[in-house]
């Protein structure tokens, strides 16, 4: 069943986040507590799908990076889908690329796709 | 909301450049121990704003020291100072206490006072009101002035918290006796002196205590005008706020003349907007400067500062505002033939007033020249009789006169400097030729075309070993002045490599022509005889190009020719080695600059980010190029607000965009940036640190990323190189 709203997705036991799209402070404390919540209701797989991000400012890179610790704190998957360029180019900087599979699509990430992981969306 | 507001301040958009000594004031305040800082500055320099805004940090953002603001005036007697100065060291530690700001700002009796330090358990401080009460019942003086002045250290010792005393307009704590009362002065410096409090003081003159020394240790902070740069900002900045129409260069030139004092510069944007004028010509400035100074809030502000009520105290104050040097005491006596003791009551009461210095019986001037212009006003109407219209127009005159002379100097300076530094720069580049070939360059991009006659090839710079100006070599000659630079070409340090540069630089309004030419061909054949073994190379500059006869001659003699633009791009290219062979000749393009200044506001930095989107596209940066660049823009910015002191401090972009690149400088006006953190590997497996990857990011996003040190804090410079399209991603080398 798959339930969708403004900013998130359900589909089955996996959360789509949809962030905004400047991910600063602001923007990154909403997303983690979205995440917590699914967290807490037994949700074992999220995926942020970045298709409407701009940009993610150095804040907010350190909020998505706690929110990953929580979710493998819980023995969750976190993973990306629809990353720019420049996003993918932040991530990398940072060294997130390695810790993390990127997806071109959120359905790729749904499925768990592995063939389609390291992609980065050309909009 | 929980109302903040302590002592009034002006809004926090109008307040410029005072955030470095507020930063260090409120530091120090918090060491162990903390020294007494003496806070100069003449007028309106901004001492009282930034002494409250000290005053606001320290109470709402620490609670190390209980601070403690008092700002002296004219006091009828020594009882009036103790009942105020004790009610203010009450109050204001009840409200820090308390940590309410509506303390600080009511009127409270000493009654009331009693009751609410009584209501709060401080009952040893109630103690202090009812010995201030019995010393003024019994007529004593000296106990009830010990008493105010002792109050800080007991509110210390009794809390077990430091007071840092605030004392502001101490140069005025001797009240309105004239300073002629020893008692209270003295007993105020003893108080100080004892080091038991920590302070800072503010005053208009180097001497607050009217000639005393102090005896304690102490730290002299100046409260100058703020810098040119600065000053253009905060004018420009205000000139938005108000609707003013202006031209950055009139700004500069109004800084200039009101020595950056804020609160004329504050003063004349204000009357430009209110008379909807602009300040966009020297002519609207000087107009609007005479106005104001007259009768407007400038001239207003120093009518009841300066007090010039006494005809000889204002021929005294004229006569040591136009000397040249300073004045003894016997001169300005058998000037105005005044008695000693009247003339020793002059010059007194003129010190403390901070106009004029004395030291040992000379007199020198230490006003500014706004006051100067104002006294000016003032004794030609009043002592010698013209009329108002006719002094003003004579100080219009004057200051358009004045303005003429400080751009062509700026002109001159700027022009003849800047050559100098990319002659010393030359580092054995290579230059496209086309930079050296004015009538080539102008052609070619005229109305921005890019067709005309070729001069793709390039000119190879020698290795500078010297650079001077040629006034050494021949004296008495008339033309523009001449650097000749002195070096080796092809990296070889031999005689059959030595060349010198000859380098004729004409920084008037009107281009170099044909009689300019032929003066330089002549003087520079003169001077070639000092260097007969090495090779000779000409080159003209001229800031508004070349005639067209002067074109014809300089090509027919091989001499090379640059107008300002050309001479820009050479620098940028010389400012990196690997620019020159990105360069190609259909890419140069002038030099152009974009500011913008950001509020402080939720999301600022996006209107940054938008603001180089539009830049960036227009110069032909692709669109992962443009992401990179908003990307680490918006880190640069957010960092710069990090760092700004105030809460609410601007951030300045300033945008260059050359033939080759775009240079952005991001400013704040507080303290410095971060500084970039060391890249510290994380264990293979574990995830990256949280915090700290601004800087990284910026430098992993840009092509270069330099911090760059200056006056009142620091700046950002992020480069981005451009690769036209369809050459390759924008920012790598092709």
């Amino acid at each position: 069943m798959v339930k969708r709203y403004n900013n998130f997705k359900e589909v089955g036991d996996t959360v789509v986040l949809y962030p905004d799209n400047y991910i600063n402070d602001i923007e990154g404390e909403k997303l983690e507590e979205l995440c917590t919540s699914y967290l807490e209701r037994g949700f074992k797989k999220v995926v942020i799908d970045f298709s409407e991000t701009d940009l993610i400012n150095s804040i907010g890179v350190s909020v998505l990076i706690g929110m990953i610790e929580k979710v493998r704190d819980r023995k969750g998957n976190i993973l990306f889908s629809g990353l720019k360029q420049v996003n993918y180019d932040v991530f990398s900087i940072v060294g997130l690329t390695k810790h993390i599979m990127i997806f071109e699509t959120e359905e790729d990430a749904i499925g768990g796709n592995e063939k389609a992981a390291g992609a980065v969306t050309t909009a | 909301m929980k109302d903040r507001m302590l002592f009034p301040t002006c809004a926090d958009g109008e307040f410029f450049g005072r955030s470095r000594e507020i930063d260090y004031i409120c530091r120090r305040a918090a060491d162990k121990p903390s020294p007494a800082i003496f806070l100069f500055g003449r007028r309106w320099t901004g001492k009282t704003e930034t002494l409250r805004r000290v005053y606001r940090e320290l109470f709402w953002n620490q609670a190390k020291v209980a601070p403690l603001y008092y700002q002296f005036k004219g006091y009828g007697s020594p009882e009036e100072f103790s009942e105020d100065y004790l009610k203010e060291v009450l109050k204001q530690y009840l409200a820090f206490r308390l940590r309410d700001a509506r303390y600080v700002r009511q009127e409270i009796s000493l009654d009331k006072l009693e009751r609410l330090l009584v209501d709060n358990d401080l009952y040893p401080l109630a103690d202090l009101v009812s010995i201030h009460r019995e010393a003024r019942k019994a007529n004593d003086t000296t106990a009830a002035l010990r008493n105010a002045l002792a109050s800080p250290m007991a509110v210390s010792s009794r809390s077990g918290i430091p007071v840092y005393l605030i004392l502001d307009d101490l140069d005025k704590a001797a009240g309105s006796s004239g300073g002629k009362d020893p008692q209270m002065t003295g007993e105020l410096m003893g108080s100080l002196t004892l080091g038991q409090t920590s302070f800072v003081a503010s005053a208009s003159t180097r001497v607050p205590f009217f000639g005393r020394a102090f005896n304690g240790s102490a730290e002299a902070m100046e409260l100058t005008g703020l810098d040119e740069e600065l000053s253009a900002s905060m004018m420009l900045d205000l000139c938005r706020q108000y609707s003013v129409d202006t031209e950055s260069e009139i700004l500069k030139l109004a800084a200039n003349r009101l020595e950056g004092n804020p609160m004329y510069m504050k003063s004349l944007v204000w009357a430009a907007s209110k008379e909807g004028q602009g300040l966009s010509t020297l002519k609207e400035f000087a107009d609007l400067y005479t106005a104001e100074l007259f009768e407007g809030n400038i001239g207003l502000s120093l009518r009841s500062a300066l007090g010039l009520s006494g005809i000889n105290g204002l021929r005294v104050l004229h006569a040591c505002s136009v000397a040249a040097r300073p004045i003894s005491d016997e001169e300005l006596s058998e000037r105005f033939r005044q008695g000693a003791a009247e003339l020793k009551d002059i010059i007194e009461g003129l010190s403390r007033a901070g106009l004029i210095e004395v030291n040992l019986g000379s007199i020198k001037w230490a006003g500014d020249a706004a006051i100067k212009d104002f006294i000016y006003f003032v004794y030609e109407t009043r002592v010698k009789g013209r009329s108002a219209e006719e002094v003003k127009t004579y100080l219009a005159r004057e200051v358009l006169k004045e303005g003429f002379n400080f751009r062509s100097s700026k002109i001159s300076v700027k022009l003849k400097d800047e050559a100098a530094e990319i002659i010393k720069a030359f580092n054995n580049q290579k230059i496209l030729k086309i930079l050296f070939r004015n009538q080539s360059f102008a052609a070619r991009f005229k109305k921005g075309s890019v067709k005309g006659p070729g001069e793709d090839g390039e000119v190879q710079l020698p290795q500078t070993v010297g650079c001077f100006d040629s006034e050494r070599l021949e004296a008495g000659e008339a033309g523009p002045p001449i650097l000749v630079a002195h070096g080796f070409q092809n990296g070889r340090y031999d005689s059959g490599n030595e060349v010198v540069w000859m380098v004729s630089i004409k920084d008037s309004a009107s281009p170099v022509n044909i009689g300019d030419v032929e003066n330089f061909l002549r003087r520079s054949q003169i001077l070639r005889e000092n260097f007969r073994a090495a090779k000779l190379v000409r080159w003209m500059i001229g800031r508004e190009g070349f005639t067209s006869e002067a074109h014809k001659r300089t090509d027919a003699e091989g001499v090379f020719s640059s107008d300002s633009v050309q001479l820009r791009i050479i620098k940028e290219n010389l400012a990196d080695k690997d620019a020159a062979s990105r360069n190609a000749p259909d890419k140069i393009v002038p030099v152009r600059e974009f500011e913008v200044v950001l509020p402080s506001a939720s999301k600022a930095e996006l209107v940054a980010a938008k603001a180089v989107e539009e830049i960036g596209t227009e110069m032909g940066f692709d669109d992962a190029a443009i992401g990179q660049i908003k990307a680490a823009l918006v880190e640069a910015c957010i960092n710069a607000f990090e760092h700004s002191r105030l809460k609410v401090a601007k951030v300045f972009l300033r945008f260059v965009t050359s033939a080759d690149r775009l240079t952005i400088y991001v400013q704040n006006g507080g303290v410095d940036f971060d500084s970039p953190a060391e890249a510290t590997e994380p264990a293979a497996d574990a995830l990256p640190r949280k915090r700290g990857w601004g800087f990284e990011l910026m430098k992993g996003l840009m092509d270069e990323v330099r911090v760059e040190r200056i006056r009142g804090g620091a700046k950002i410079v992020l480069v981005k190189y451009l690769v036209k399209k369809g050459d390759g991603r924008n920012g790598q080398e092709i």
